[in-house]
């Protein structure tokens, strides 16, 4: 259940974020060119809004497999070596993310410290900014949770989103189709097996 | 044994062939005769570190410890550099400079300080023209056009007093949305009008010389207390004397380049009537009031009397 | 030393399968915390301001959105027809038209698989009805699809307009050309070969047949004329442009087509219903759906899965900026780029080497990838040997395609070896001489610039510049 929920606030946000993106820039076309206007905060605004979508989306990424990455060499092994081999890479995984966690942490608290705004609104820099260490430690948890899966044997490796495997699914959603309305050349979409 | 030299990263955002990027060369050289093994400065250009909205901060985390962005950029750091973005407050080169080197302009390289920076120097490009699509010989003709700005509260309000319409987009993008009259103008010096090729996608060129466009080179007050007294002199005259070099570069550039746009006959250059300027300085005068609070009157008075 | 730590770490953390993103950043600061004194804060900064910095990459996740809205199986489809109505009655006309069909596909999509997957499904199936053999069918589409990063809009351009600050939209221009021809490239071996091997044709099905699936096949065509038409047309930047196609892309999937969202099945016109009427009743309906969209399970799936991808690129891109960055201050570039001077190698020579390396590369890696590892290094050295960045750009996408078809990791491979349902062996096989071709292709495009730079420059002529 709240699992559920959780999902489905993360895919709600991180599509949020991407369609605000988008439509902030075509307001940004639609009044220039239709209205001789300007949105002042326009630009400061979608450049953040990006930030947040990339550093809140990594961990989302994780969790449902979006990164892409070479498996082809860890595939050809034993199960046993690979799942050695992707525990490591989680390890290294984490390595990463304390690193920039660390950072982060630092840069945050100075310009915390410093006290500047944005350049366009009236609202603290480092509050957009916080978004680096909110996405790190979303990104430990999701390797943490992964990790875990490797360890009981429930997951081997990455599980990277795999473009081909996308592209599949709407040959799969064609083949569904295709017999209704395509009188010409589709009648016998079996027959090419 | 003997101490490790102390390490300057200059990061900036130009070409080497620029005056900026010469000055900062010219600052290594100096520093590498008259400081060697004690100092050792290198010079990043190109974005190659940071951008110009990052190398503040980078450099408050003691990542960089010299750039020299432009004096719009501190507008968050300090309201009173601001007073460099007003049009026209300065009629000249020469007048900027007596200003700088005044009690007050001096005074203000320390305005940044509670931010933990330190202004060293002023660094000179010129001063600013105006391009468009149209010809531009009146206030009314910028009525209801757009022209990008760089991101200030007093060029936003200097191109809204004209009834323009101000624009703020990303440096990258500029060129396309002129050459393509998405949008129709811009203000810039003549140097930076040349070198970024403004002038073959604008058909008009205004030499109303509005307002300067100068960079200031900062550095961390951590860094800057860190060193020895007499280091930080040496080290302060160094950079004295490369400014004195970049300005003198950026003077001979300004006008070459404005001879080069000319010849080029790609982009025509327009001059004021003594008349017609004076209905812009009118026109755009509200603005300094808009201000005045934030800069200080007393500071723009100081700058108007650098023009006598 | 500092160049071998920083890539064999790269290549380290690649092999044992991590996220190609975290590879990157994670030998860049294992770099960076060796062989510099950079604060990890300051390496904080640098990943924030690669996010939040660089406004000309908002391109890629716009033109994704718009891709996936575009991408919808009714598009293809609406194409297909179009393009058999064309060409289908010349001899190897169906083969032709699938050609054509991933052509249109490819000016629509930014991506090679999903032409594949788009045209093939219906395609080969069809030509292996009409008495074409299968693995000539496989075979043509498999090659015709690695058009969608030739053909605008492409993200492969983005990525490398990205990695290399050159004009996104004049980097669009310039594969017109090699696109459209590279198409006819494979019509004409396709003719050919239906004349010795007697393959057939269908009949014509008249000009207003023609002019009917045209027009429907229109909505989705439109989109590239709306891009660089928005773009040369003074209304939008490069970045805006991709933005109005994101919601181009919307309104002709969502309401102009109807294949999914709110409005699917409902019809245009009602039998016997008023034009005046249908076009009441039409506007009502769009101004509901518009707020039901956002509900919409298939409307927020398309959105979700731009989404992914998009991020999951902008992820490796800002990764991948980290690890430019460390190249540049470790001088790497300058390093490889005077060793490889040293050779005194000619533009000519250097591009031979580099089309090996990229070919390599593509064998292993996915185009986005190679781009943004490899074109920091190649970029440095091609301006100093005087080859043209959008020339480079062109020739590196082509490889590109190339790998597209090359094991073990070959996308148009994949999605072929799915659609057919047949082995690996079997798909290579079938792809091997339509790969020759893509190869000579490939030579064409690498010592013959005017092909890529005749348009761009020819546009920047027409307006006097
Ligand atoms: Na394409
Ligand atoms: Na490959």
């Amino acid at each position: 259940m709240i699992k559920r929920v959780v999902s489905q606030f993360e895919e709600g946000f991180l599509s949020l974020l991407l369609v605000s993106m988008t439509l902030l820039v075509f307001a940004e076309v639609i009044a220039r060119f239709g209205f001789n206007a300007g949105i002042h905060w326009a630009q400061e605004v979608t450049l953040l809004l990006a930030a947040w979508f990339v550093l809140f989306g990594a961990s989302y990424g994780v969790k449902v497999g979006a990164h892409i990455g070479v498996d082809v060499f860890v595939k050809m092994m034993p199960p046993g070596t690979h799942r050695f081999f992707t525990l490591v890479a989680i390890a290294l995984c984490l390595v990463y993310c304390g690193l920039f966690l660390y950072g982060s942490w630092i840069y945050l608290s100075k310009m915390k410290m410093i006290g500047i705004e944005l350049e366009d609104l009236p609202v603290p820099k480092w509050i957009p900014m916080s978004i680096l260490v909110i996405g790190f430690v979303l990104l430990i948890f999701r390797f943490l949770q992964l990790g875990w899966k490797v360890v009981k044997g429930e997951a081997d490796g990455f599980h990277f989103a795999d473009e081909a495997e996308e592209s599949m699914e709407l040959a799969k959603e064609l083949q569904e189709t295709a017999l209704g309305d395509e009188p010409s050349i589709n009648k016998n979409t079996k027959e090419g097996k | 044994a003997v101490a490790a030299p102390v390490e300057i990263k200059f990061s900036h955002v130009v070409a080497e062939n620029t005056p900026k990027g010469q000055m900062a060369i010219k600052f290594k050289e100096l520093v590498d005769e008259r400081l060697a093994g004690k100092v050792e400065v290198s010079v990043f250009p190109n974005s190659q570190l940071f951008g110009d909205n990052k190398v503040l901060e980078a450099m408050l985390l003691g990542d960089v410890q010299m750039a020299a962005p432009s004096l719009s950029k501190f507008q968050k750091y300090t309201k009173s550099l601001q007073i460099f973005d007003l049009p026209f407050l300065f009629k000249d080169m020469e007048a900027v400079e007596k200003f700088q080197q005044g009690p007050d302009g001096q005074k203000l390289l320390s305005s940044l300080k509670k931010k933990g920076l330190i202004g060293l120097g002023y660094l000179h490009n010129g001063m600013k023209q105006m391009s468009a699509s149209n010809p531009l010989k009146v206030p009314s003709d910028a009525s209801g056009k757009k022209f990008r700005i760089m991101t200030s509260d007093v060029l936003q309000a200097q191109f809204e007093a004209v009834d323009a319409v101000p624009l703020k987009k990303p440096f990258s993008e500029v060129f396309t949305l002129l050459q393509t009259q998405a949008i129709d103008g811009q203000e810039n010096t003549w140097s930076n009008i040349y070198s970024k090729k403004f002038f073959e996608v604008q058909p008009y060129i205004t030499e109303t010389n509005h307002g300067v466009l100068d960079y200031l080179v900062v550095t961390s007050t951590e860094f800057w207390m860190s060193l020895d007294d007499d280091l930080r002199t040496e080290i302060q005259k160094a950079l004295n004397d490369a400014i004195v070099y970049g300005n003198g570069i950026a003077a001979q550039k300004g006008d070459s380049d404005k001879q080069l746009i000319i010849d080029s006959k790609r982009s025509e250059v327009l001059t004021l009537t003594a008349e017609e300027r004076q209905q812009w300085v009118e026109a755009m005068k509200p603005v300094w009031k808009k201000f005045e609070d934030e800069i200080g009157a007393d500071l723009i008075k100081a700058a108007e009397a650098a023009n006598n | 030393m500092t160049i071998a730590v920083l890539f064999i770490t790269l290549f380290g953390c690649m092999l044992i399968g991590m996220p190609i993103a975290v590879a990157l950043g994670l030998s860049s600061v294992t770099t960076i915390l060796l062989f510099s004194n950079d604060s990890l804060a300051s390496i904080a900064l640098k990943l924030f301001e690669a996010t939040s910095e660089h406004y000309t990459l908002l391109a890629i996740p716009f033109f994704i959105l718009s891709s996936a809205f575009l991408s919808t199986g009714g598009v293809a489809k609406r194409l297909i027809n179009f393009a058999v109505d064309s060409v289908g009655h010349i001899r190897g006309g169906l083969a032709m038209a699938s050609v054509m069909a991933c052509m249109l596909f490819a000016a629509v999509s930014g991506s090679s698989p999903a032409t594949v997957a788009a045209i093939g499904t219906i395609c080969i199936a069809g030509m292996v009805r009409s008495g074409y053999p299968q693995s000539f069918a496989a075979g043509v589409i498999a090659n015709a699809g690695t058009l969608g990063i030739l053909i605008p809009p492409s993200i492969v351009m983005l990525v490398y307009a990205a990695a290399t600050e050159v004009s996104a939209s004049r980097m669009f221009m310039a594969g017109f050309i090699p696109g459209l021809m590279m198409g006819f490239i494979l019509m004409i071996a396709i003719y050919i070969v239906a004349r010795i091997k007697g393959l057939p044709s269908q009949p014509f099905p008249g000009f207003k047949a023609l002019a009917k699936s045209g027009v429907i096949a229109l909505g989705g065509l439109m989109l590239i004329i709306i891009v660089l038409g928005s773009i040369y047309g003074g209304v939008a930047s490069p970045t805006e442009a991709a933005a109005v196609a994101a919601v181009y892309g919307y309104f002709i999937a969502v309401m102009g087509y109807r294949d999914i969202g709110p409005m699917k099945g409902m019809p245009w016109k009602h039998e016997g219903e008023g034009v005046a009427a249908a076009s009441v009743r039409n506007l009502f309906q769009m101004l509901v759906a518009l707020p039901k969209s956002v509900f919409d399970p298939e409307v927020r799936k398309v959105i979700l899965d731009a989404s992914k991808v998009s991020m999951m690129l902008l992820f490796i891109i800002a990764n991948a900026m980290l690890f430019a960055h460390v190249l540049t201050t470790e001088r790497i570039p300058h390093t490889i780029a005077s060793a490889i001077m040293e050779w005194g190698l000619p533009a000519w020579g250097f591009l031979i080497v580099m089309n090996i390396l990229l070919l390599i590369a593509g064998n292993f890696m996915e185009p986005s990838a190679i781009l943004l590892i490899m074109a920091p290094i190649l970029f440095p050295i091609a301006m100093q040997l005087g080859i043209d960045p959008i020339h480079l750009g062109i020739i590196m996408v082509v490889n590109m395609e190339i790998g597209m078809l090359t094991p073990p990791v070959g996308l148009n491979l994949f999605v072929t070896a799915g659609i057919t349902g047949q082995n690996m062996i079997w798909v290579i096989k079938a792809c091997l001489p339509w790969l020759c071709l893509l190869l000579g292709f490939l030579m064409l495009i690498t010592y013959v610039p005017q092909i890529s730079l005749f348009l761009p420059e020819y546009i920047d002529q027409l307006k006097g510049y």
